[in-house]
Formats: structure tokens, sequence, C-alpha cells
């Protein structure tokens, strides 16, 4: 019951969250929204007794890669005066919620025809370190390989367009 | 298991290259030429191994360490050698262009050879996830292709609507997948065609709805009509090379995609068959009447790529699920990339420094001063109308028996209303290119790299038309 409550409580804030996002002038606001939403999301993992991920969550995204991500923020140093005059912002966004009811309402339809899960914690080491890489060395080999050539593929495009100005030849 | 390493071997080759091309990257005594040089050697040498036949049932290599995840048959093979030959001709006519473009640098090779080696991985990959990783893995590397210009304003422009859109079409890609693995707890082409012929497609609505999604992403990959927005100001932006590399390879092995995802099961297509119809007649006169309207060639060119895939859409409606061999929609796509890598070759070598030569009026009186070079632009843009002898209307008639045979005739009376439309912006360019005067000395950088691809590729265009396809 307190597990049910946790879970609305939790996926209540990570929309909020992901709102506020949105919704903020300013990408600082932004970012620190976006971090509502990274801990919340980890606080529904815990749910599903994932506590590798769990704690990637809390490490990487919330911790690491939002820390670069508002190093980078500061860096660019943004004054009110640079960010855009969002005219119709507001008419926008009423048109685009309207846009995508009918996707919404496929979801609705979707989701309410999902089987129901509990969420007891499961034993047996699921979720730990252990039986997640068994899973992803055994089972899911091929994309966890090729994923090395995506991040590959990532670096190299960062040094192509953030490379210096002057090409050679 | 002897055999297995040779079906994948072209992976393999292709991606070894990418690494060895992206290493070469960080010495500054490599020339650009011979980058090209190499990263032709191993599209070259792929393309030779990738011509051991396999035969029409799939293959998976290596079950028992990749689950299953991959498959090859002849259909994967084909659209392989298709992919692997557009990277090559996309190698040796971008040494032409840079020469007059200036922004050429060693990387721009490493990132071409990762795409098609992602977008081999695309062919064969039978499972969601690794399909995703592919995709990603092409649409990243052609990112920063499209930006490669980076002085350019309207690339940058070109690179962040791409961006931007092909983002969220990622993400409808992945809560695809999250809806699927949440109707069937697996995320395997097998388990979904299993589940879907036993129990129907509708009857389980969040399998309907993630499928509805994936297909979605993959429509804005392709341009279909409602996500074709993007199209031509990205391939406008685009350097010419990337721009005929992203018409062809990119649609071929999203195609080859499409195709595998919906003939998995006969419900599937029989399912939205009235959703594929719209969106076919959609998708083919939505795309004639941009082109029309277009003055630049780049952007007419890539109004036209709408066209086009609203002809492999008729196909994909058409061709029988049971026994798919998928040599209609193959025989359309080489076809339809010789014609397209061809009319790129030459505008690499023709359109002057910086691209200055890009409206249909900038190559009028091409044929007095370079009659080759118009002949062979002449033979793509006959081949993309579709006039005989050419492969293009070879391609077309096939398309349009199947459509015929399969019940669809309303369909194919509108692929040729299409076709009949499509004259009109093709011939544009023929007409001003034979029957006005010259006011331009069309001077070129006078390397012979993209002049030899364009005359290989019209020979290519002709040599396909007398080969038959069984339909």
């Amino acid at each position: 019951m307190l597990s049910q409550w946790l879970f609305y409580a939790f996926a209540t804030v990570s929309v909020l969250g992901a709102l506020g996002l949105i919704l903020s002038r300013h990408p600082m606001n932004g970012a620190l929204w976006f971090v509502v939403t990274l801990v919340s999301l980890a606080g529904l993992y815990s749910l599903l007794s994932a506590s590798l991920l769990f704690a990637l969550q809390l490490i990487v995204y919330a911790g690491a890669i939002m820390s670069l991500i508002i190093f980078i923020i500061m860096f660019l140093n943004i004054q009110p005066a640079d960010i855009p005059d969002e005219k119709g912002k507001w008419a926008y966004l009423l048109g685009g919620c309207l846009a995508v009811i009918p996707i919404g309402l496929l979801l609705l339809k979707i989701v309410s025809s999902l089987p129901e899960g509990d969420v007891d914690i499961v034993g047996n080491g699921f979720g730990q370190v252990k039986s997640v890489g068994l899973v992803l060395f055994r089972d899911w080999l091929l994309p966890f390989e090729i994923v090395s050539i995506l991040l590959l593929v990532a670096l190299v495009g960062a040094v192509v367009l953030a490379g210096k100005k002057e090409m050679t030849q | 298991m002897n055999c297995d390493i040779v079906f994948l071997l072209p992976l393999f080759i292709v991606t070894i290259g990418a690494i060895l091309l992206m290493l070469l990257s960080a010495f500054e005594s490599i020339r650009l030429e011979v980058a090209s040089a190499l990263s032709v050697g191993i599209f070259a040498l792929a393309f030779l191994v990738q011509l051991v036949p396999i035969g029409l049932t799939d293959v998976l290599p290596f079950v028992s360490i990749f689950n299953g995840m991959l498959a090859v048959s002849d259909f994967t093979r084909i659209a392989s050698m298709i992919i692997i030959a557009c990277g090559l001709f996309t190698a040796m006519s971008a040494i032409s262009y840079f020469r007059q473009n200036n922004f050429g640098s060693l990387e721009f090779f490493s990132l071409m050879t990762f795409a098609v080696s992602g977008m081999l991985l695309l062919t064969m990959a039978q499972e969601l996830i690794t399909v995703f990783i592919a995709l990603e893995t092409v649409s990243l590397s052609i990112y920063v292709l499209v930006g490669y210009n980076r002085r350019n304003v309207l690339s940058s422009e070109a690179v962040l609507k791409y961006l931007i859109l092909g983002a969220f079409a990622g993400g409808f890609f992945a809560m695809g997948i999250a809806l699927v693995y949440g109707a069937l707890g697996d995320t395997g082409f097998a388990a979904i065609a299993a589940s879907v012929s036993r129990d129907g497609l509708l009857h389980n609505p969040a399998l309907a709805g993630g499928l509805l999604f994936i297909l979605f992403a993959l429509f804005f990959k392709v341009t279909v009509f409602p996500f074709h927005s993007w199209v031509v100001d990205v391939y406008d932006g685009a350097p010419i090379p990337v721009t005929g590399f992203m018409a062809t390879a990119l649609k071929t092995a999203i195609i080859a995609v499409l195709a595998n995802v919906l003939l998995l099961a006969g419900d599937i297509r029989e399912s939205w068959l009235d959703m594929l119809f719209y969106l076919t007649v959609l998708t083919l006169f939505a795309g004639n009447l941009i082109a029309i309207g277009q003055n630049s060639l780049k952007r007419m060119l890539a109004a036209s790529g709408i066209v086009h895939t609203g002809y492999l859409l008729i196909a994909l409606i058409a061709v029988s699920g049971d026994q798919f061999s998928g040599s209609v929609i193959l025989y359309y796509l080489a076809a339809y990339a010789a014609s397209t890598l061809g009319i790129f070759a030459s505008l690499s070598y023709l359109s002057g420094t910086d691209e200055k030569r890009k409206e249909f009026n900038d190559f009028s009186g091409l044929a007095k001063v370079r009659p080759y070079s118009a002949a062979a632009i002449t033979i793509f843009l006959l081949s993309m109308a579709g006039i005989p002898p050419t492969a293009g209307f070879m391609g077309k008639l096939y398309i349009i028996v199947t459509a015929y045979q399969g019940g669809h005739v309303i369909l194919a009376v509108l692929g040729i209303v299409s076709s009949i439309l499509s004259m009109w912006y093709y011939l544009r360019l023929i007409i001003a290119m034979y029957f006005h005067e010259a006011d331009d000395l069309f001077e070129t950088s006078g390397s012979r790299s993209a002049p030899v691809c364009a005359f290989i590729l019209a020979i290519c265009v002709l040599a396909l038309s007398l080969y038959p396809v069984a339909i």
C-alpha cells in the first residue's frame, strides 16, 4: 500500500519536474527542474527493486551529467537579455497540447491495458550488479557491444563540430 | 560456424575500416585523397565479400552468442550491397567536392564509414533495441555530416532542425520499444511475429500502439507525408555528397527495417492497410507538389525523394508477406540509388566554389560547354522520371505491376499519374541544359573522381534496366 502511494508521489513529482523544465525561462532553472525529474525517476527504479539502476541514476545522471550541464550553462554566462523573447509561447503550448490529445488518448488506452504488477521487493539479488551484469553480457551482448560504436561516433562528431575553426587543407 | 563469419564479414570490415580512418584522422600529414582512397578500398572489399550468396531464408549468425538478434538473408545481403555501393560512390565524389569547398577533413570519411556500418547493422537487426542503437549510430554520424560546413548558416540551420526533430523521432522509437516490451516482455522480432500471428495485432493495445510509434519514427526518417517537413531544408543545407548519401543509403537502410517490421506477420500490414494507403497517396502528391514549386536543384531533388518514398510504400503495401523476397523493393532502391547518386556526383563536380551553382538557371546551356556531363545528368534525370530504357523505368514498372497483381489498382493508377506529374520538374533541368544559351564557363576543379563516378553510375543505370526481376 505504501509502495503504491510512493509510486504516485514519485510519478507526480517527475512529471512536475518535466513541466518545470520546459516552462522555465532561464536554462539554469530548467536544469534544476530536470534534477527533480531525474531524482524522482531514481525513486521509481528503487520501487522496482532495481538497486544498481537506482544508484547509477543518482550518481551518473543526477550527479555527474547534471553537474556537467550546469557547468556549461554557467560558462555561457546567460544574462536575462540573452534569452529570446518568446512571443505567443502559451498559444503554441496550448496548440501543441490540443494536437497531441489523440496520442494521449491512445496512450491512456494502452496503459490501462497493461497487466498490473505489484511493487514488492524481489529477492535473490535481483537488480544488483551481478545479476544485471549477467543479463547484460549473456543475453544482450550485441546491443551492449554496438553501444561502444555509438559512443565512438558521438565522440568523433563532437570533436568535428566543436573543434578549432581553422580547417586543415 | 565458419560460414557465420563470412556473413558478418562486410559489417566487420566496414566497422574496423571506420575505426582505422578515425585513428588516421589524428595524423596531419595524411591528405584527404588518401583517406578517400582508403574508404573506397574498404567499401570495395566489403562489397566483394558481400557477393557471397546466402539464400532466401533467414540465417542467424552466431545464434548462441548474439541470441538471434542478427539475421541475414539475400534481402539483407542485397540491401547491404546497395548501402556499401552508396558509401563507395559518395567517398569518390566527395573528394572532387572538397577541392572547391574548402572545409573537408579526414573525419568526414570516418564518420561516413561509421554511418555505413550502422546501416548494415540496421538491415540485419532482428531486435528492437539493437535497431534503436544502430539507428542512433547512423543518425548521429549523419547529423555531424549535415553540419560539416560550420561557416555556412544554412548548414547550421539544417543540422539544428534535423537534430531536434530526429531526437524527437528517436524518443518516439524508444517509447514504442517500451510499450512493446510492456506488452510482450520481449523485444525480439520473432516474439512479436509469434504473438501477432497467434492473437492478432489489435487484441493487444500496447503492442499495436508500440509498433505504431516505431512505424512513425521510421516514417520520419524516410520522409513519409506528415513527417516530411524537415527534408527540404536539411537536404538543402547539407554538403552535396552528404545529401546524396542521405537520400540513398539512409533510405535503403530504413526501408529495409520497415520491410522487416511490416512483413513480420501478415496481420501487422493488414491492420494498417488503410493508414498506409492514405499515407502513400499523400506522400506521392505532397512530394510532387513541393518539387514543382522549387527553383533550387537540391531542394527539388529533396522533394522528389519524398515521391520515391511513396513508390517504395506502394511496393511495401503490395508485396505478399508469405513469400517475401523483396526483389521489387530492392530493384527500385538500386535504380533510385544509382540515378540519385549519379546526379549528386555530377553536382559535386559542377556546382563550383562554395556551391555557387544551385538553381535550375545556373545550369543553362551546360550541354554546349560540357556535353558529356549534360548527357550523364540527362540519363539520371530520365531514370528518376521513369522513362525507358533506364533502370528507373523498370523499377516503376515492376512496382506498378506488383500493385496491380496484388489488387491495389488505385495505387497503381496513382503511381502512373504521379510519374507523369514528376516529368515537369525533371524535364525542366534538361530543357535548361539543352535549349538555353550558356553564360557560364562551368569551370571545375579538374578532379577526375566525381566524373568517373558519374560515368560508372550512368552505365549502371542503363545496365540495371536489362536485369530481370521475378515479381
